[in-house]
């Protein structure tokens, strides 16, 4: 009549049930860590709408923060795991080998048949033990009326008792060679109310009463909770500390990348001769070196080819310089020919004429090409003055002794400042190109517009004189002036490419058309004046050129003039601005 | 200038054997006497030999260079000088001016167009009216064709005295440079306005009480220069 109670049998009680609740349990603790750690992944994911998704920052952050939830996570989930069972097993195998001691006690002081008191007796005793668990105790009396003893009636009756665990305890189990013992000792947690329960129950061998225990886990659960706090607590430190990390990594790895950035930048603004610092032996720092490799061949290259073209400029400046001497001594002899020629054999008279006439063409040429070469090696400059435009286009066309062929419709009064040796060019030009390829009537009309610049006029000429006036300076507005022919108009193919340089519309049109650098020439010459010349064709037939020039041009003259007046004098010009 | 109704005597520096031949054989054509030399150490040595009625003068000499051979005559002399530029560079116009030169031809030159410049220098020396007029300590003696201030005569050149004879003829009235250019220089309508600029930073230099600012050749904004009479 021993209790053959199953010694540390308790991992074969009802898995299913202990199983079930134990993981029940686990993912509630796990939720409330997860719940922690997931607070900052929202922030995050908040801000992240703020930021910018494509951010490397933000991407580092985000990457940093995620590995540290992972890690966090699963090592407190783990360390949660192995504590939470140490700690139950540990209380449960306390209390159950208490519990099968003090059975084993007091059921072996009792009768087979003992009384309802005698059983009371017996389970008051056993409650009374260290482990301060409530007592049930079920026997059959003398008069085999079934008598339930408990410690507490309202926690333990055999009601509360679970019925897998009372089949379980109730159940024969037949002996054998592998099983030496009729019944066991059977155990099970549940929950009543909010308290989790040790509930466990054992048959004493051999007809004696039945057992069942109820001890309550809640300062187990109390000190679990505590743990998942501060593994929560922890994980959140672990998240907050992996931003912080993350951010230093990005700062660390993002100034070189901001700065390699900048670099670049300023190289594709032109400045090649941007280094970076090289520091270290990392990929950004090869990366740099690499920068820094490009950018020095960059600066090479540009330089041979700048120097390139700086040397064939150079050749053509020199070139038409040296043309010049010899021109100079031609010109002056051919005059002398020219007055002789009518005196001359009339076999020689036309070489003579054709001397002097291609001596004068070369002349042109010549000039043409130094003007040309000016404008290419910026030292072109501004002479300003004030002149009356009307008076200027009539003592142009008056020169050239055009008046018969140009229809001239121009106010006097529009008093301008401008280069009046470039106007005369660039008129010349146009209104002798209307000439030569339009025919007359030639129209040329003068008149002024309020401020407002051509969109055309934003392309700007290489060379240092790239500003365009602005504000007070276009205050007068600008002068338009209008060449209009009756020709045939210039063929669309033509139009992009009539102030190109010795651009030929078709390769059969005679050589005389000039020098080839007429138009060119005039487009430089408004552009110095910080204006523009557009071509087109007038719907009515006939090519429409709109010169257009600031109405002063004065800011483009800078260090072309400057004040000599005192005091008292008031300003003056200087002519000593361009040197 | 001592021409006297004769051929006018010019002395021609320059360099080049080709240009000075052909210039030569062109201004004598035009009906001038011509000395010529080929540095301008020659020429300064021509000039005090020969005492010429105007210079033509080249800018790239061997040796001192064209500037340096204006102002050193410039130093002693007011005779006329014609610079002979390249103009490959305007910093080329703006110095010769400063240093002294009358007017400029572009090379390559036209025979006519040196011969009417020079004929042009050389008319302002001529008298035209006789008169004086007075501006503060500034007298202007038409008939002798001489400038005193306070007393002393000023060395003037003749474009300086002929600009300030213009601007004299029309006190307190601005002249635009385009007009002096007219006056003066003979110019057509598209002459260069710093030849009238650099004359009168010359002529301010030596007939203003403090050159800088000035109280007799004022400047006129927008349109050019007027002569006032000193309050």
């Amino acid at each position: 009549m021993t209790p053959r109670s199953p010694g540390d049998d308790g991992t074969s009680g009802t898995p299913a049930d202990g199983g079930a609740s134990d993981a029940r349990d686990t993912a509630g603790r796990e939720s409330t860590a997860a719940g922690s750690g997931r607070r900052p992944t929202r922030l995050l994911r908040r801000a992240a709408g703020l930021l910018r998704w494509t951010s490397l920052r933000l991407r580092l952050v985000v990457v940093f923060a995620l590995v540290a939830l992972t890690a966090a996570v699963s090592a407190s989930g783990i360390a949660y795991w192995l504590n939470r069972n140490t700690v139950l097993d540990r209380t449960q195998n306390a209390v159950l080998k208490d519990f099968r001691k003090s059975l084993e006690d007091s059921t072996r002081s009792l009768p087979l048949r003992p009384r309802c008191s005698e059983l009371q007796d017996a389970a008051r005793q056993m409650a009374a033990g260290p482990q301060n668990y409530t007592v049930l105790l079920i026997g059959l009396d003398r008069a085999g009326k079934e008598c339930a003893a408990t410690t507490n009636k309202d926690l333990l009756t055999l009601k509360s008792v679970p019925q897998s665990l009372r089949n379980a305890v109730d159940q024969v189990r037949p002996v054998d060679e592998s099983n030496h013992f009729a019944h066991h000792l059977y155990w099970q947690r549940k929950e009543v109310g909010d308290v989790p329960y040790l509930i466990a129950g054992a048959k004493v061998i051999g007809g004696g009463p039945t057992g069942y225990m109820l001890k309550s886990l809640a300062t187990e659960r109390q000190d679990l909770t505590s743990l998942a706090w501060s593994l929560g607590i922890a994980t959140a430190l672990a998240l907050v500390g992996s931003a912080l990390l993350a951010q230093a990594a990005a700062t660390t790895v993002l100034r070189p990348v901001q700065r390699l950035g900048y670099a670049a930048r300023q190289l594709g603004e032109g400045r090649l001769d941007t280094r970076l610092r090289v520091t270290g032996t990392d990929e950004l720092a090869d990366l740099s070196r690499t920068f820094n490799r490009t950018a020095e061949r960059l600066e090479q290259r540009v330089e041979e080819l700048s120097a390139r073209e700086a040397a064939s400029r150079r050749f053509v400046a020199d070139m038409s310089h040296e043309l010049r001497t010899p021109l100079t001594a031609i010109t002056a002899v051919s005059e002398v020919l020219e007055e002789e020629a009518d005196s001359l054999d009339p076999m020689i008279a036309p070489a003579v004429q054709l001397v002097v006439s291609e001596t004068r063409r070369l002349n042109d040429l010549v000039e043409n090409l130094m003007e040309v070469t000016r404008f290419d090696a910026g030292t072109a400059r501004l002479v300003l003055d004030d002149v009356d435009v009307a008076d200027q286009v009539t003592a142009c066309i008056d020169a050239r002794a055009w008046l018969d062929a140009v229809d001239l419709d121009a106010d006097r009064g529009i008093v301008s400042r401008l280069d009046p040796r470039r106007l005369d060019v660039i008129l010349a030009n146009l209104i002798g190109n209307a000439l030569k390829h339009g025919g007359s009537p030639v129209r040329v009309s003068v008149h002024t517009e309020p401020a407002e610049r051509p969109e055309a006029a934003e392309r700007t000429e290489a060379g240092e004189r790239t500003e365009l006036p602005e504000g007070p300076a276009d205050e007068g507005g600008r002068l338009v002036i209008r060449v209009r022919d009756h020709g045939p108009g210039i063929p669309d193919e033509v139009l992009p490419h009539v102030f190109d340089r010795f651009y030929k519309a078709s390769a059969s049109r005679p050589r005389s058309e000039g020098s080839g650098l007429g138009l060119s020439i005039a487009l430089e010459n408004a552009h110095i004046h910080g204006g523009e010349i557009t071509a087109a064709n007038h719907p009515e037939g006939g090519a429409v050129f709109t010169l257009w020039l600031p109405m002063d041009a004065s800011r483009l003259a800078d260090g072309a003039e400057r004040a000599d007046g005192g005091t008292s004098g008031g300003g003056g010009e200087g002519t000593g601005g361009e040197r | 200038m001592g021409q006297n109704g004769c051929v006018p005597f010019l002395l021609l520096i320059e360099d080049d054997d080709a240009i000075r031949t052909a210039l030569e054989l062109s201004l004598s054509r035009q009906g001038h006497r011509v000395v010529t030399a080929a540095t301008g150490e020659d020429g300064l040595k021509l000039l005090r030999e020969q005492r010429p009625d105007l210079i033509v003068l080249d800018v790239m000499l061997p040796g001192i260079d064209g500037f340096e051979v204006c102002r050193r005559i410039r130093r002693t002399d007011q005779l006329p000088i014609i610079l002979l530029t390249a103009r490959n560079d305007d910093i080329d116009v703006v110095v010769g001016l400063e240093s002294g030169a009358d007017d400029y031809v572009v090379k390559p030159v036209q025979g006519r167009v040196l011969d009417a410049r020079i004929r042009a220098v050389l008319r302002r020396g001529e008298r035209e009216s006789s008169d004086s007029a007075t501006f503060g300590s500034l007298v202007i003696d038409r008939s002798a064709m001489t400038v005193t201030k306070n007393g002393e005569d000023l060395q003037l050149t003749p474009t300086e005295l002929r600009l300030l004879l213009e601007l004299s003829r029309r006190p307190g009235q601005a002249l635009s440079r385009q007009q002096l250019l007219r006056l003066v220089w003979e110019h057509d309508y598209l002459g260069d306005s710093r030849l009238v600029d650099a004359c009168v930073q010359r002529l301010r230099a030596k007939v203003e009480d403090v050159p800088s600012s000035p109280t007799l050749i004022r400047t006129v904004r927008g349109v050019g220069y007027r002569l006032d009479t000193p309050q």
